[in-house]
Order: structure tokens, then sequence, then C-alpha cells
């Protein structure tokens, strides 16, 4: 018996060039087809959704073709009372929408728009006495919500605001026997969690206490021969995972430990040639998600095409200049 | 988002199914619009726990709808007796299992489940860990099922030893299992410390965190290792392509944790400057370091060698001008790590401009505990079945690597030159790793350098020739005088090098060095040697102006010496050179 490994055969004729016009169209057309089943479905998201698009609209430096006062209107009508923003109107405020939003008013350079202080008393108040933090007042603990306390915090230049100790020791006792890290204390490795400690380490000035050389070995194992990375041992490649090895790898300084070229051929056979966007895996169907992680993707392999991303926030680098915030990383 | 393939449709079935998707969305929103607005309106009965069990049978990621649920939830606790509420959290876990069945990966309804089992006012937890078994059984991956499992042990109390056959189970039925491998790696720690500390066969419902290698030992008892060994030896020869098992072997042959300690302490008289080496980063700005000369508390600023360091396993402090440079005094200084309760003492005699005190990297054993057994017997034969198996697999990656691994262990020098030749195959049959390879092999390189370094009893580092592709362990280069880094890969000589505080020559011909960042502040350094290398321009040699003693500089063979004006602008940029060859 042996295993067989887990992948996807890319074929001949797809795509290996990037259709950067392409993908802008995709995107610039998917906010107006707002009467849409599955763009309904989707409404739990939605802050996110415009995180992504709006992120590589500017990474293709495309920005202008989005409708900026309507959304940093729709932004402001998401804030609640306590301070958090919620995915859309009517929806509950949660840390994942108030760090996606805190994500676009920087990328419009419009953080005053919302109630500031307001946001960080509400990051402030999600975090508990072990040093986590709790997605929302509902209480689930997980390690992503520790990486978009103090990302979010960052972007607002109130780290100060939470004991940062307690939320390091927090995040470090999620560390595994491999090096990576999981959702909680004993939960397994996984790249999507890998990406949010390694992120957190860097906000939080703490990447000595990783251990880069075991954990990047783990990373740089999570490429399989059609190029492409997965999250975990034995599961498929696909684009959002290639990113979040991808930016781990950058954030430890071992970004060279994967083949890049094999990498590039894996995302560009991604995009779908009529539609524009990226698919999850070759031949699926596209979404804005893995479209920004794809081109992030390519960004952080050195494509000129793109603006530069910044590994730890997935946001243009001159974005954060903007800021003057410069994560950490190591050499 | 993910797995959906796209499939080619005619205009006709395209219209059937916008027409389709037309009708859904019109009765979507409706009971969406009808949810918020009973919400709005305060409502909190059971036609909204009907509405939003609709919407989330289809839909389970609508976070808001699961808040929801829990407000009625709480609601109807407070109007009606502990029966009737156990009655409506188990039907809220019916519901659940059937939204876990056709969705088992969705965030909310297992958090909404750890949710209702916590306030189930009589829990049933036999039958939440048998959900586990049956969802595990589905699918052996699927880490929030995992999750929830941990959080039901935790909260019942489940024996720590009942755990691990329970992953012997799934191990036994199949190997390839890397989420069980994880559960052990947790789990054998606890059952099985390798501290006296007794071990505890039953974990405590709400006791202390999980064990990670921050908050306890990671170490494992070795009766327990060797049964560990022979589990992990079954699983890869039955499937040596299985990447879990090794993966787990490899953590097996783990190295011990290293002490936290003052590692060195240097004093130069004529500098006035004390250098302290620690085991492992720190900020020495924050963790309580003070440092007495002759009995004296002095108050010095510690910095790290290159400004981009706020931790470093190296830190340096100026003394106040005059108290030690007097060649015929004699002074002992004492460094404290309060926060660790340890200090170094060092002596510096009369007549000496220099002296430390350390632990060597051979005195600590540095490079040569990578395995957590220390006997040479058991690793002896563990290294005689892996390579039975290497006869049978002579490509196999997992298998190589594994050989290297346990060769370093027992005798890092005795076996270089087997070493570099596993590593080269390696190169070839997984060459798409063949830059993790290079730099494992360059680690390895300077760890046995170190190590011939420390036996001659010298401060010349040499390691040239050796298709090094990075530096490392350059703090514990901290008292070298000379290094060769020649004929190597070498692209820079990253912030680290700022370490080797001793340094006076540095060659480093025939890399491709093309950042100097490192060469920062070495005020002994006198000599560099950079012959055919990548420096194109002036501004490259920047860091090198902080060296305040370099007399001599030698740059023939890189693209800087083609630049116009290049002559003028170093001899302005670096003017205490004298002896410049471009
Ligand atoms: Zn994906």
């Amino acid at each position: 018996m042996g295993t067989q490994i887990k992948d996807v055969i890319i074929k001949p004729d797809a795509p290996s060039s990037l259709l950067l016009d392409k993908h802008a169209d995709y995107i610039a057309a998917y906010g107006s087809k707002k009467d849409d089943y599955e763009y309904t479905l989707s409404e739990y998201l939605r802050m996110s959704g415009i995180y992504w698009g709006l992120t590589v609209m500017d990474l293709m430096d495309q920005l202008h073709r989005m409708n900026r006062q309507e959304i940093v209107d729709f932004i402001k009508s998401c804030q609640h009372e306590c301070g958090g923003i919620s995915a859309s109107i009517g929806h509950d405020p949660h840390l994942l929408y108030t760090l996606s939003a805190v994500q676009i008013l920087c990328l419009y350079g419009s953080v005053d728009e919302i109630d500031v202080d307001k946001v960080v008393e509400y990051v402030k108040g999600l975090q508990q006495e072990d040093g986590s933090f709790a997605g929302d007042k509902w209480g689930e603990i997980d390690t992503r919500f520790s990486f978009c306390a103090v990302a979010t915090l960052s972007l607002l230049g109130k780290m100060d605001a939470i004991n940062v100790d307690k939320a390091i020791e927090f995040v470090l006792s999620c560390m595994n026997f491999d090096g990576g890290f999981g959702c909680r204390p004993g939960s397994e490795s996984h790249a999507g969690q890998i990406y949010c400690c390694t992120g957190f380490l860097s906000l939080t000035g703490q990447l000595h206490q990783l251990n880069a050389d075991l954990l990047g070995w783990w990373l740089c194992e999570r490429q399989l021969p059609s190029g492409g990375l997965n999250g975990r041992p034995e599961k498929l490649p696909d684009v959002c995972y290639s990113w979040w090895v991808l930016a781990s790898l950058k954030i430890i300084g071992r970004i060279h430990w994967i083949d890049k070229a094999k990498l590039r051929g894996f995302i560009l056979a991604c995009q779908d040639e009529e539609t524009g966007g990226f698919a999850d895996r070759p031949g699926d169907m596209v979404d804005p998600f893995h479209t920004l992680f794809g081109v992030a993707g390519l960004s952080l392999l050195g494509d000129d095409q793109i603006k530069a991303v910044n590994p730890v926030l997935c946001m243009p680098e001159d974005v954060l200049q903007r800021i003057g915030l410069q994560p950490d990383l190591l050499s | 988002m993910h797995g959906r393939v796209k499939v080619k449709t005619t205009a006709q079935q395209e219209e059937e199914k916008r027409k389709e998707r037309e009708k859904k969305l019109k009765i979507y929103v409706a009971a969406r619009d009808a949810c918020f607005s009973k919400r709005t309106d305060g409502v909190l009965d059971e036609e909204a726990l009907q509405l939003t069990q609709q919407l989330l049978s289809s839909n389970p990621d609508f976070a808001t709808l699961w808040n929801y649920r829990r407000e009625i939830l709480m609601h109807q606790e407070t109007i009606k007796d502990e029966d009737e509420v156990q009655n409506i959290y188990e039907a809220e876990l019916l519901f659940l299992e059937s939204c876990l069945k056709v969705n088992p990966k969705s965030y909310g309804s297992w958090h909404h489940r750890s949710w209702v089992s916590a306030r189930l006012p009589r829990p049933d937890w036999s039958r939440e860990l048998s959900l586990c078994d049956r969802c595990l059984s589905l699918d052996d991956r699927n880490f929030h099922c995992w999750d929830y499992r941990r959080m039901v042990v935790r909260m019942s109390g489940v024996p720590v030893d009942k755990e691990l056959e329970f992953t012997d189970r799934l191990i036994g039925s199949n190997f390839s299992n890397y989420s069980s491998w994880h559960y052990r790696s947790t789990l054998l720690p606890l059952l099985h410390p390798e501290s006296p500390e007794p071990p505890s066969p039953c974990r405590q419902p709400q006791s202390s965190p999980p064990p990670s290698p921050q908050t306890q030992s990671h170490r494992v008892c070795e009766e327990q290792l060797l049964k560990e060994y022979e589990l992990v030896q079954n699983a890869f020869f039955t499937d040596p392509n299985d990447q879990s098992a090794w993966f787990y072997y490899r953590w097996l042959l783990g190295r011990a944790e290293r002490e936290e300690m003052i590692s060195c302490v240097y004093v130069s008289r004529e500098e006035e400057r004390v250098a302290v080496a620690f085991s492992r980063p720190v900020n020495a700005q924050s963790v309580g370091l003070f440092l007495v000369l002759d009995g004296q508390p002095q108050r010095v600023e510690w910095r790290s060698v290159h400004p981009r360091f706020k931790q470093s396993p190296v830190w340096i402090c100026d003394l106040p001008p005059g108290t030690i440079n007097d060649i015929s005094n004699e002074h002992n200084l004492t460094v404290h790590w309060t926060e660790k309760h340890t200090h170094r003492d060092c002596a510096l005699y009369t007549g000496r401009t220099e002296s430390w005190c350390r632990d060597t990297a051979t005195d600590q054993e540095l490079f040569r505990s990578e395995l957590s057994v220390e006997k040479t017997s058991v690793l002896q034969s563990e290294l005689q079945s892996v390579n039975q198996l290497q006869e049978l697999e002579p490509l196999n990656k997992w298998c190589l690597l594994t050989i290297i691994l346990l060769m370093r262990a027992l005798d890092p020098l005795g076996y270089e030159k087997e070493t570099l030749a596993h590593f080269q195959t390696l190169k070839e049959v997984d060459s798409m790793r063949s830059a993790y390879y290079n730099d494992l092999c360059s680690k390895f390189m300077i760890e046995n350098t170190i190590l011939k370094m420390e036996y001659a009893e010298v401060r010349v580092f040499s390691i040239s020739d050796r298709n090094l592709t990075t530096l490392c362990h350059l703090d514990q280069l901290l008292l070298v005088t000379h290094i060769n880094l020649s004929s190597n890969q070498l692209q820079r000589l990253p912030p680290q090098f700022a370490m080797l505080q001793c340094l006076e020559v540095l060659e480093a011909d025939n890399n491709c060095i093309e950042n100097l960042e490192g060469v920062y502040h070495l005020l002994r350094l006198e000599e560099v040697s950079l012959r055919n290398n990548k420096i194109s321009t002036p501004a490259d040699l920047k860091p090198l102006a902080s060296c305040r003693k370099l007399k001599r500089l030698d740059l023939r063979g890189n693209p800087v010496t083609q630049s116009p004006d290049v002559e003028s602008e170093l001899s302005e940029l670096l003017p205490s050179v004298t002896d410049l060859l471009l």
C-alpha cells in the first residue's frame, strides 16, 4: 500500500500568462450584480469581500474604478454602537469584518471616517484573561482573532490598548510539534492559522520565538509536483493556501525554499480566460477571494506588473508606507 | 468558494438556471428580512427559531443568525423549566447534527454546538464523544471535529491514556493520518513526561492549558520513546512515502530545549566595552540585565549589535570612560540576568587587554544533543533500520533526510562525508526543495566548523569552498578574530554578522555577495577582502564606514570598480582605508 500524492494535473492549454485586464474587469463588474443569488448568500462576509476586491484592484493599480464614496458610506453604516463593524447592514459586528473595514479605509486613507476610538475599545473588550481574543461577544476563540485584533490596532497605531504580553503568551501556547500553529492550544497546524500567527508575531515583534527552520521545512513541504501549495499534509493544492504558505515563508525569511517558477505556473493556471478572476484550482469557478490571493501571490513571487504586497497585512506596500507601518520580517 | 467545478452550459440551460436562482433568491430574501425584522422588534419566539433554522440549514456560515438563535434560546431559559430547557437544547443538538452532516466544516455550526453543550442542563458527553467518532470516521482530518473532541475530552475528564488509545486505533487503521500523529504529540508528554514529576493518569476538567513547546517540556520519557520509535517505524516501513510519520519521527528525534543562560561574557580593555551572549535571543533592555564591576553596580546602556534587532542573542555596552583602561589594574565583572536568576563572572587580569568567560559549543553539546535519547546504542539501531529501508528505497527523500539527522546526532564530524553525499542525492530527487537542502547543509557545515574550531582552541573560523548558501550560528562566533568564507555561494553578510565583535580580518572572496549590511560597527576590523563578488555601487559599502579601524579593502572583480569616481567616493566614505584595491 502506498499513498497517492493528492494533486492536480495542469492541462497544457491552461493559461500561462497573466490576464490583468480581465481580472480588473471581473472585479469591477462583481459588485454590480447585487441581486444575484450567490452574491446575496455571501452577504454574511460582504465587508471582507469588499476588502478582497479593493485590495486586488489596488495591487493592479485600478482602485479608481471602484466607488469610493459608496463604500465608505457603507462602512460607516456598518459600525455599531459597541464600536465593532459588521459584514453588512443588519449583521452583527465581528473582529473579522472590523479588520476588513479598517483595511479598506487604509487603502482609501480615510480611517477618520469612522469612530476609531470606539473600534479600539471594541477590540480591547474582546481580549480574554488568558490573552486570547474572542471573535465577537459570543466567545469563539481562535488565533485568527488574535491576528485580527493586532492587525486592526497596528493599522490604527493603537497597539498599546491591549495586553500585548498576554496576547503573545496565548499565541505561543498554540505552537505545535511541527513548529506550526492551530486555532487553539492543542489544535493541529494549518497554513491559514500559521499565516495568522506568524503575522501576529511579526506585528508584535516576536518572530524570534519561532522555530523558523522547522516551520519553514513544514511550509516548503506544502509544495506539490503541480507547483501549487496545500494547507496541510495530504491535501489538495489551492491558490489561497499558496498565498498563506508563501506569505508565512516570506515573513520568516525563507521564501526561496519553494520552487517559485512552478508555483507561478500553478497560480496562472487557476485563471479563467473567459471571465477573468482566479479559482482555487485549475478549472474551478472563480471568486474575488482567490483572485486577490492569486494576484497577491504573484506579487510576492516578484511579478513587476503588480504592486508590491505586504506579506503580513496583505495590502499594497505603498499604503503601509503612507501609514508608516513596517511589520518585522526575519532575514 | 472551494471545489466548485466550472461546467459548460448552453444558453437555454443558463436561462433555466437563472430563473431557478431568481426564485430561490426571492424565498431567501423574504426569510432573511422576516428574521431581521423580528429581531429588530425584539421577538424571541419559536417561530423565529423556525425561520432561522430554515436559513441556517442551507447557509450555516450566516453567523448573525446563530447569534439570534442564541438570544432566543437564552430567553427561553428564563421562561421555561429545566426539563423544557433540556428538551429545547436537545432539539438544537439534533438540528446541528443535520447541519454538520451537510457541511461538516462550518465554523459557525461547530461553535454553536460548543455553546449549546456548555449550557445544556444535563450534558451527555458520551453522546458528544461518539458524534466525534462518527464524524472522524467519515473524515479523519476534519480539524473542526478534532477541536470539538478536545473540548469534550476536557469538559468530561476523559483520561489521557484513553485518548492515546483512540489515536492507536486510528493510526492502526490508516498510518497516513497527520491529525492523529499530531494529537499523539500533545498527549505523550502529558502521559509519559520525561521530568520526575509523577504522571497524571487523568486530566481534570478545566485543568491547566494543554502542553506546548512554550508552556512545558515536550520531552517524553525514554521507555515510551522506544515504543514510539517502533510504532513510527512500522508506519514508514509500510508506506515510506507517507510524510505524516516522518514529520512525527523528526519530532521524536528533536533536540532538548536549551537551558536559558548567559553563554558568554567578553570584556575589552581598549574599547572599554562588554559583550554578552545569551542562549536565545532576548531584549536586554527589558529582561533585567545588570552589570557589576569590582563590586560596584554600573549604569550602562545595553544595545543590540545591529539597529535591526530588538531581540538578539548578543548585546553590548560601553563602560564609563576610564574605568578599566589602566592595564596595570585587575577587574572583576559580573553580569546578572535577574529574570532568570542567573549570572556569569569574568575576570580581567593585569596586563591583559581582553578577557572572556563562556561555555563553548562543545561544552554545551550544542549540535550533538539533537536527539532526545542520549544513548548511542539506541540511535545506532535507529540508524541501522532506516539504512535498511534506504536500501529498499534508495531515492526516498524522507529516508535520506532522516539518515542525515541520525548521523548528525551520533557523530557529526565522523559522518561528514556521508552526510554531504546524501544531501547531493536529496537535491537531485527533490529538486523543488533544493534551496532548503542547501541551507540545511550549510547550517550543518557551519556547526561542524564551529566544533573543529573549538577542539583546536583557536579564534579562526575557516569554511571556504563548502557551497554555503546561508550563514547561521553567528552568535557562536563572538570571539572569532579571523574569518574565511571564500569560494561559497553567499549573497549577503546579514545583520547577524555584526555579532562578530572581535573580528579583525574578513575574507569572503569568490561569493555572490551584494549586501554588506552586517559589516557594521566592528571596531577591530582592519582587513576586508571581497574579491569577485557582486557589490555594484559605492552605497553598498556604506555599512563599512562604521568600522573605524578598517585599513585594507580589496574589491577587485566587483561591478562597483567600474563605476565612475569610485575611488574618490570611497575615500570620502571610508577615510580610514589606506590600502584600497580596485
Ligand atoms: Zn482556497
